[in-house]
């Protein structure tokens, strides 16, 4: 048996850790440090919690925070929409291969892409109202990112649109790796098809399903900057604003990247909260499988 | 045995080699890093030759680097730029490197690579407080003593580049704002087409009119938060005295938002969109196609800037395009005042050839290269000794020249707002006046508001604001009073 010493392993792996400090670790004890300064250019003087109190008592934060709360309305909506689809297509409806790309097609168009699209599209004035006014709906006519009352909920439909597809190719791949016989057992037994899609699909597909709602998670909490930024700009009045573009707001346009770097801190904080019961749950369940 | 090059790549191999592979990238790019840094002696003293002897020949062949913006606004100046720098490259065998910014990043990313120690020797820059808060900072050279006082006051023509005395920019083309109308509409409509509405009542009478004619009296778009802006620019300056008034306002030192004549900003915006004379759908779409309606002849008056004239003339087909100053009917002593700005050129503190970045900045404003402006992109220069009344031949421009640009005018004030006021007063009220959300006074105690909290985030601004408001008022009287 070949023998090394204790710390022998370690070596080897400490230049992979060295790396990793430095791209990961480096940033993010910086984006500490620049969350307790006023920074102007590359440095600025310690002032504690301050840059924290400021966006605690800051009322467009609280309401960016509350959008991006809402926003995660659209994960279990998220989930059901690719599950059902994704079943549909497992079941091999007639042209389930086309529809297979119809449905992933969105996820690989760029977001600025997408947004600028559905920004003429949806404009009061634009096709989807002109669509609507010609076919006798007018009342439907909203102003769908004009709106304080609707504009969130337009840019959630929009990102449900896009993130759709992802998960529908991920439940999609992790059926057809499902044994059939269990399918075929159901059956036999007289389960209907919500039954088999409740009893058997879904509990098949848990890990799947939990590390999509994990993504879609991160995804409202962390990534919906590109859709805000082309296709409302947090507007109308604040209407759409969400912590990554408070970000962009104190970063770059008010040029007080302290505070932007205290709401990156706390943005940090919550998507570390949404990744670490996942993880606990993965390795629990690794541990009881491991000793079963 | 076997044949080594039949033999297959294990795992072990494959790590090997790409572990072998990155080591050898990564000490190649730290020794190119090391061997790219300057001796830390001799920097200092290159900076110091630079600075103290800008009128020395440079030497031949160096290449600088100069970020810009213009294109998007002025189609045409990307020309000019090109071929001013072929030029300059003949003259002086200094190659200078251009690259276009995009409009988002124009103020951010010169702060970041100064802050990175990596600016561009030449910036372009947007007036007032764009530039100021990189001034303060540090980045930007004093153009006094590199460039002669002469020559700098020529290419000065507001004063909003100016602090403690010192200049930080020389012009480039005027980008002030103005209201443009169609006059075969106001004709058709019973209007004098050659008489715009001088006051706010003759501007509501105007869209009463109008609107007889099934179009939209005035187009405009707020989704992309820029018109908030612009509209600000119209409408402030004629309830203020001096430029100066603008900067207290910003900073809260001696005005105050809650005074009716700061707030009917607000006031008559909310009555002029309530009287339905803009586009209803104005929060849904941008600023750029909501100017457009006019240019397609679908609005009968809009908001633009003076580098958009020509695009839109030309898109109306003709002289039938007249230009006004936005008629607020304000109580300051700039009321009625048209609005000036413009573009410019700084140098980079960090630069270490400022007597090249000198000499190109100088290049730039030859009265030949002052009038090539004009003549590729129809962006009038601001230039004060450029003989616009020689050159232009034509007199519709001649006429929009002299009232924007020769005569006098009032400085565009968005460029003395802190970034704070811009996103969480000007842009907020603008929307919720539109929505219905927040009454004029309501929009006037909102502003008052973020000005508290700006002082409060920004306590180190304050003493700067203070002395910038006291040397602009020193400048703008010496000037004027």
């Amino acid at each position: 048996m070949l023998r090394t010493k204790r710390f022998t392993p370690y070596l080897f792996v400490a230049p992979m850790w060295a790396l990793l400090l430095f791209v990961f670790g480096y940033p993010i004890v910086q984006i500490f440090n620049f969350s307790t300064r006023r920074i102007r250019g590359a440095t600025g003087p310690f002032i504690g919690l301050e840059n924290y109190r400021q966006i605690f008592t800051d009322d467009i934060f609280i309401l960016s925070v509350k959008h991006n709360a809402m926003l995660l309305l659209a994960v279990p909506i998220l989930i059901v929409i690719a599950l059902v689809i994704a079943v549909f297509l497992y079941e091999r409806v007639t042209g389930w291969r086309f529809y297979r790309f119809l449905f992933f097609v969105p996820y690989v168009i760029a977001i600025p892409v997408i947004g600028h699209v559905f920004s003429n599209l949806l404009s009061l004035n634009g096709a989807v109202n002109e669509l609507l006014r010609s076919i006798g709906l007018g009342v439907l006519a909203l102003d769908w990112l004009g709106s304080e009352k609707v504009a969130l909920w337009t840019l959630m439909g929009v990102i449900i649109w896009r993130e759709a597809g992802f998960g529908i190719v991920l439940f999609l791949a992790r059926l057809l790796s499902l044994n059939e016989e269990l399918l075929d057992a159901g059956k036999i037994d007289g389960a209907n098809w919500l039954q088999r899609l409740w009893y058997i699909i879904v509990p098949e597909l848990m890990g799947v399903i939990e590390f999509y709602a994990v993504i879609c998670v991160i995804t409202m909490a962390a990534w919906v900057f590109g859709f805000v930024f082309v296709m409302t700009h947090g507007g109308p009045a604040n209407a759409t604003q969400v912590m990554e573009l408070y970000i962009w707001k104190y970063a770059f346009r008010i040029q007080l990247p302290g505070i932007a770097s205290a709401v990156a801190v706390i943005l940090f904080l919550i998507t570390l909260a949404a990744m670490v019961p996942l993880f606990y749950l993965r390795y629990k369940d690794e541990g009881t499988e491991a000793s079963a | 045995m076997t044949n080594p090059k039949n033999r297959s790549v294990s795992r072990r191999d494959f790590m090997k080699l790409t572990a072998a592979g990155v080591a050898a990238a990564g000490v190649g790019s730290v020794l190119a890093a090391c061997g790219a840094q300057p001796a830390p002696t001799e920097a200092p003293a290159a900076t110091q030759a630079a600075t103290a002897a800008p009128t020395e020949a440079p030497k031949a062949g160096e290449t600088l680097k100069c970020w810009w913006w213009g294109e998007q606004e002025a189609p045409g100046v990307e020309n000019w730029i090109n071929e001013t720098v072929a030029m300059f490259k003949e003259e002086t065998g200094h190659t200078i490197e251009t690259t276009l910014q995009d409009t988002g990043v124009v103020i951010s990313e010169f702060q970041t690579a100064s802050a990175a120690n990596s600016a561009p020797d030449i910036q372009f820059v947007w007036n007032g407080v764009y530039q100021m808060e990189a001034a303060w900072l540090g980045y930007f050279e004093p153009l006094d003593g590199l460039i002669d006082a002469k020559m700098l006051e020529d290419a000065s023509p507001t004063c909003m580049n100016q602090y403690e005395g010192k200049t930080y920019s020389t012009a480039w083309y005027s980008c002030g704002i103005a209201c443009a109308y169609n006059k075969e509409m106001f004709d058709k409509a019973g209007l004098d087409p050659e008489k715009a509405p001088e006051t706010f009542e003759e501007l509501m009478d105007t869209c009463d009119k109008l609107k007889s004619l099934d179009v939209i009296p005035m187009s405009a778009g707020m989704k992309d938060t820029f018109w908030s802006e612009w509209y600000h620019g119209h409408a402030l300056s004629p309830n203020l005295d001096t430029p100066a008034d603008a900067l207290k306002l910003y900073a809260g030192e001696g005005l105050d938002w809650r005074d009716p004549r700061y707030y009917d900003v607000w006031t008559k915006l909310g009555e002029i969109w309530n009287a339905g004379n803009i586009n209803d759908d104005m929060l849904s779409i941008d600023l750029y196609p909501a100017i457009d309606l006019f240019g397609t002849g679908k609005a009968a008056m809009t908001w633009l800037v003076v580098p958009l004239l020509n695009a839109q003339k030309e898109m109306l087909g003709g002289e039938i395009m007249g230009v006004f100053p936005y008629p607020m009917s304000g109580q300051g002593k700039l009321n009625n005042w048209p609005v000036l700005d413009t573009n410019g050129w700084g140098i980079s503190a960090q630069s270490e050839k400022k007597d090249i970045a000198v000499e190109f900045l100088k290049f730039m404003q030859r009265p030949e290269r002052i009038t090539a402006v004009w003549d590729s992109s129809k962006a009038l220069p601001t230039t004060k000794s450029w003989p616009g009344g020689e050159v232009i031949k034509d007199p519709w421009w001649l006429d929009v020249w002299e009232k924007y640009i020769h005569g006098p005018t009032a400085q565009y004030v968005p460029d003395m707002m802190p970034g704070l006021f811009w996103s969480d007063a000007n842009l907020v009220n603008a929307q919720k006046t539109i929505t219905g959300e927040l009454s004029p006074e309501e929009c006037g105690e909102n502003a008052y508001q973020v000005v508290q909290k700006w002082r409060e985030q920004s306590p180190d601004m304050l003493e700067k604001y203070a002395l910038w408001a006291e040397s602009m008022e020193k400048v703008w009287n010496e000037k004027y009073v």
